[in-house]
């Protein structure tokens, strides 16, 4: 059995909000993803996914729980577990006045990458993700297609282990998303740990080894597509994740109506 | 922390900003040429308005002019730049026109007062004017100048015809002799630029670094970028803020590079226009007045830093960050103008007051006057405050709010989100801040 390189027990977030009082953003969830996986977070927009990402990116730090990453703990050692990890999503942008090779190098060096190798380590992603021409162009005057292949490029620049995509096909066309999808496959097939989230379930259904569905803060279901469907009765994802929620909003009414009993675990 | 990291973080930062339009604009180009430009236009605006004022011929009423004086009455119409209207006769008339700006002044004389009837030929004059018109009240001076000339020729001609020479006559005779030179003139007026012209290089060189390193990061978005790489936050906002305070220090030095560049050459021929001599602006500056300046500058721009940038962080776009800092700007340029008030040097009271204490220290050494105890006063206040502007971010670095959610740009909304925060974080994370 391969070592788990994600490993997420019990994480918990919890935000207090003026109006609501204390909001449990994330509810307890577990899970671990190997190498060579794609872990997808299947969820609604608030369910929950972004802030479990940026928990394990260490931009939030969890309320409760644990998770280690390459294993490094998210709060014993955030620098180490943000070494071993690219962290990719729509609200992480470029510094438009650096060129691309210059954001490239940036990267590289401010996460670690072996200073000697690292113009080396650059010149190989701009051949890889076909940046050349305009490498050397500001990244502020570029087309977002130019933008976005540079920006992953930026997040695997430094050769981390662990991936994290958050969402990262929202607002692309069609050809820039589908190219997306291929440096997931492409970057799985590396052996890279791949953690990603997403509310398009033919895109889970195309990418995920693995599918966690993720509804107000918790884990509802997690397998690979098979056993969901398996599990459900249900062949198309969208049944399945449907089926999960309206399993939980159940229950939930349920506890809801008979708040002495205990809570179901899921 | 970790300094590799920062020198990393700190040429990103660098290399961004020098590419940035506003940010050169503001932390080089107005530095650079703000003097040049400001003194040239300044001067030929000056010599400008004093050639139109010049050129202006004032028009005048005489009434009741003694006929023992037409010699005066002369005088005064051979004045290419007196224009006198002989049609007004009447006090009431002329004061109409006055009061309307239609004549410029009012030129009457009286029978002499009792003790001066005793002297032949004696009069008074009454020079009426509107003080709050600048043509009239340059023709009441014509005026006062002409007749004083001509009294001062009168009574020598009286005095010449009884015999009294004109020494003895004349007996309190009052001589000025200035003893300072033209470096010491120089001296004395850089002394009292520089100083302010520095300060406002800093802050304005701080200002909008300190706006794009923060609020300029949420608004492009690459905050929560900046956020996912290795370094830790400390070793993030140190840079950041080595940053800030460099282009503080680059623009106050490029502007006294400027000025006494631009000041001899600029100056020295407008001043020569106006009747002073060619060497009018020279200056030196006393061998420790470099040192005791640069360290000024460093510590006033650790503070502007620090200061703008704690506060340019609440706010999440540019626009939100440039109404926040702006006004505590205009704020920290108060305590300059009050340095400027005084012919003090440094005291223990104002040598306690920031800003205004780093100013007047560098006018005391431009001027010569280092005092040591003073001066080390002056950098301990200013330090203290950046000591505490520090202390200040490490407690909102600690608060993961402030790092994500900015909270729009207002102090009472960041208050409510950092109460909840200390609310909401639990168990073992409630002592931890971010790394």
């Amino acid at each position: 059995m391969a070592i788990a390189n994600v490993k997420v027990e019990g994480l918990q977030k919890s935000f207090w909000d003026e109006s609501r009082g204390e909001v449990r953003a994330v509810d307890g969830i577990d899970f671990d993803c190997q190498p060579g996986e794609v872990f997808g977070l299947l969820g609604a927009n608030g369910a929950g996914k972004t802030t479990t990402l940026r928990m394990l990116a260490t931009i939030l730090k969890p309320t409760g729980g644990s998770a280690s990453l390459n294993g490094y703990d998210v709060l014993a050692d955030p620098e180490a577990v943000r070494r071993s990890l690219g962290f990719y999503s729509a609200s992480t942008a470029l510094y438009p006045r650096l060129t691309g090779r210059e954001t490239l190098e940036f990267f590289a060096r401010i996460n670690g990458y072996p200073a000697n190798q690292v113009n080396q380590r650059v010149e190989e992603l701009i051949d890889r993700f076909g940046i050349r021409e305009y490498a050397g162009a500001r990244v502020g005057k570029l087309s977002s297609g130019m933008r976005q292949k540079i920006s992953i490029a930026r997040t695997i620049v430094h050769d981390p282990p662990i991936l994290i995509f958050d969402e990262p096909t929202v607002g692309l066309d069609v050809m820039a998303a589908l190219e997306m999808q291929n440096v997931i496959h492409e970057l799985r097939d590396e052996g890279k740990v791949i953690i990603f989230s997403t509310h398009i379930m033919s895109e889970a259904e195309k990418l995920c080894d693995r599918i966690g569905i993720i509804h107000q803060g918790r884990i509802l279901a997690l397998g690979t597509l098979e056993e969901h469907r398996q599990a459900t009765g249900k062949h198309y994802l969208e049944d399945v994740f449907v089926h999960e929620v309206m399993q939980a909003e159940d229950q939930s009414a349920k506890a809801m109506a008979s708040p002495g009993e205990p809570r179901t675990s899921l | 922390m970790n300094w590799s990291d920062i020198w990393v973080l700190y040429r990103r930062e660098l290399r961004s900003a020098f590419r940035d339009r506003t940010i050169v604009m503001n932390g080089i180009l107005v530095p650079v040429f703000m003097y040049p430009i400001m003194m040239w236009v300044m001067m030929t605006g000056l010599m400008f308005v004093m050639g139109q004022m010049d050129r202006e011929s004032s028009r005048l009423v005489i009434l009741d002019p003694p006929a023992e004086h037409s010699a005066l009455l002369d005088t005064l119409g051979a004045q290419t730049n007196l224009e006198i209207q002989e049609d007004v006769l009447s006090e009431d008339s002329a004061m109409v026109l006055l009061r309307a700006g239609d004549l410029d002044a009012l030129v009457e004389f009286l029978p002499p007062t009792d003790e001066g009837s005793a002297l032949e030929d004696n009069f008074q004059v009454l020079i009426r004017y509107d003080r709050a018109i600048g043509r009239s009240s340059q023709a009441s001076a014509r005026v006062e100048s002409t007749i004083a000339d001509y009294r001062s020729e009168w009574l020598s001609q009286q005095a010449s015809a009884l015999g009294i020479p004109e020494t003895e006559h004349e007996q309190f005779q009052i001589v000025q002799d200035n003893v300072s030179t033209e470096e010491d003139i120089g001296t004395l007026l850089m002394g009292m630029m520089i100083p302010m012209f520095l300060v406002l290089m800093i802050a304005m060189g701080c200002l909008m670094p300190a706006i794009d390193s923060t609020a300029g990061e949420r608004e492009r978005s690459t905050w929560e970028t900046l956020m996912t790489v290795s370094a830790s936050r400390l070793s993030v906002v140190t840079s950041k803020y080595f940053y800030v305070a460099t282009l503080g220090i680059l623009a106050g030095v490029l502007n006294v590079v400027a000025m006494f560049a631009s000041m001899g050459v600029i100056m020295g021929p407008l001043l020569m226009d106006l009747g002073e001599s060619a060497n009018a602006f020279q200056f030196s500056l006393p061998f420790l007045a470099l040192p005791v300046m640069i360290v000024a500058a460093i510590a006033l721009a650790l503070f502007f830093a620090a200061a703008m940038m704690i506060l340019a962080a609440f706010a999440r776009t540019f626009k939100d960050g440039q109404a926040m800092v702006g006004p505590v700007f205009l704020l920290a340029m108060m305590p300059i103008l009050m340095g400027q008030q005084t012919d003090q040097t440094l005291t223990p009271l104002t040598a306690a007051i920031p800003v205004a204490n780093a100013a007047m220290m560098i006018r005391d050494a431009i001027n010569g006057v280092f005092l040591w105890p003073l001066i080390a006063e002056t950098l301990a206040v200013l330090l203290a405050m950046v000591t505490a502007c520090l202390l200040i971010a490490r407690v909102l670095l600690k608060t993961e709010d402030f790092i994500l959610l900015s909270p729009d740009g207002r102090f009472s909304k960041f208050s409510k989100i950092f109460k909840s925060s200390s609310r909401s974080r639990l168990g073992r994370n409630s002592s931890e801040g971010l790394k």
